[in-house]
């Protein structure tokens, strides 16, 4: 009874080679816990031989089970001296294995189930915009959404078609001094405010470059006052001159 | 004069963005007792459940949440401009279900009780806010090790870990899966 031959071969439906190998047990009603693992083998091989070509990338997992099986048969085939124990059984693995999977699957379908019955219904997810507290909470940024906001700031700049006509260059040490000169003059400075007003994305740069060494050193904080509103850049008080 | 706590309660609750918890509302309801606030909420909950209406409070991640009711789905869609929601990947239900049984995990146990790597769609649930970063384990390489997240548990609908789907319901499906393979078989 060969009913594989009636199924167009396509690994994709297979979440990988345990699901595959999952698959031609019940086809062919064995029972797990006692595989007939040249059986078994030789259905897992023939359905990666009708494949043209392996997609190495994609399926090389499915040539490891194929290893994993082969191997296991050789194992049962070669004359031992003393009897098999049970536990012994060459299949045990795999055995453990599929039927560990076999749970994922089942609580698989239960899930689904309940997704369905949770996806037509709406929850509030944000809060309606409200006005902004008199006295702010600040809380410290994390370096992902100073340099997100960075390059939000970079795309705008790259729209603007801007002629360059003469190169400077900056560097580092003149581009902190600057920084620290502002931050002591004003004793903070607006992250978006200060990008927005640098000639070229080159000087940007050398400045943001500057203030992630400077946040790195701990001679200056970051702080945003709220969700998606600009950063500020104050000097730790604590900072010895 | 002061609301009565169950008005209090339901605007309390209509104004979360997250699952609100009895012990949030305490601290925020000082002017009553903590028995007198768990029996405004049971009323509260009596009232929703008898009463028909657009909306609805579920029990989920541990708080009070309201809902939508399932069948208003396709006007809230037309006012949002909003398409169906999507499911889950095959690929990332199993690798969330894998992570639900078996957490605190790391990725390599992932990959090993699936039998595929499942870097990419781990990456997706991380997106989705589905499973979190708990921390490193202390064996060669120090791999991070994910759990189930808050939203995991509201996005099924589920009130905590402990309703996940049981032992029990889920080998019931797997004999009844059984049986039905031996009838396809046998037809």
């Amino acid at each position: 009874m060969d009913t594989s031959k009636d199924y167009q071969i396509n690994l994709d439906v297979f979440q990988g080679p345990l699901d595959l190998l999952l698959f031609l047990i019940r086809k062919k009603k064995i029972d797990i816990q006692d595989i007939p693992i040249a059986t078994i083998t030789r259905e897992y091989l023939d359905y990666l031989e009708k494949k043209e070509r392996i997609n190495l990338e994609r399926e090389a997992e499915f040539l490891l089970m194929a290893s994993l099986l082969i191997y296991i048969k050789s194992q049962m085939l070669l004359p031992r001296e003393k009897a098999l124990e049970e536990e012994e059984d060459p299949r045990q693995v795999l055995v453990n294995r599929l039927l560990e999977y076999q749970k994922i699957k089942a609580a698989c379908a239960l899930l689904r189930e309940r997704e369905k019955k949770e996806i037509p219904k709406w929850k509030r997810i944000a809060l309606p915009p409200y006005a902004i507290d008199e006295d702010l909470e600040l809380t410290e940024v994390s370096l992902f959404s100073l340099a997100e906001v960075f390059f939000l700031l970079m795309k705008r700049k790259e729209q603007e078609d801007i002629k360059i006509i003469k190169g400077k260059e900056y560097t580092l040490e003149q581009k902190m001094k600057e920084i620290l000169a502002i931050l002591e003059e004003n004793s903070f400075l607006d992250f978006m405010d200060y990008f927005e007003s640098r000639e070229t994305i080159g000087e940007a740069l050398v400045a943001f470059f500057c203030l992630l060494e400077l946040i790195k050193a701990k001679i200056v904080i970051a702080v945003q006052d709220k969700l998606f509103h600009t950063i500020k850049v104050w000097l730790r008080r604590e900072r010895k001159k | 004069m002061i609301p009565k706590p169950k008005d209090i309660v339901e605007s309390l609750i209509f104004i979360s963005t997250e699952p609100l918890t009895l012990e949030k509302i305490q601290e925020v309801l000082t002017e009553f007792s903590k028995e007198e606030i768990e029996s405004a909420m049971a009323e509260l909950l009596t009232f929703y459940s008898s009463k028909e209406g657009g909306i609805q409070i579920e029990k989920t991640a541990g708080g009070y949440m309201f809902s939508t009711k399932p069948d208003c789905d396709p006007w809230i869609r037309r006012l949002l401009h909003a398409n169906r929601k999507n499911k889950l990947s095959p690929a990332a239900l199993e690798t969330l279900s894998t992570i639900a049984y078996h957490q605190p995990i790391t990725l390599a146990e992932i990959c090993s009780f699936r039998g595929v790597d499942a870097s990419y769609s781990l990456k997706t649930l991380l997106q989705k806010k589905l499973v979190k970063i708990v921390g490193r384990k202390k064996s060669p390489g120090k791999p991070l090790i994910y759990r189930t997240s808050k939203r995991f548990l509201t996005y099924f609908g589920l009130d905590s870990l402990n309703d996940l789907p049981s032992q029990e319901e889920i080998s019931k499906l797997l004999e009844e899966e059984q049986d039905e393979g031996y009838q396809e078989s046998s037809s």
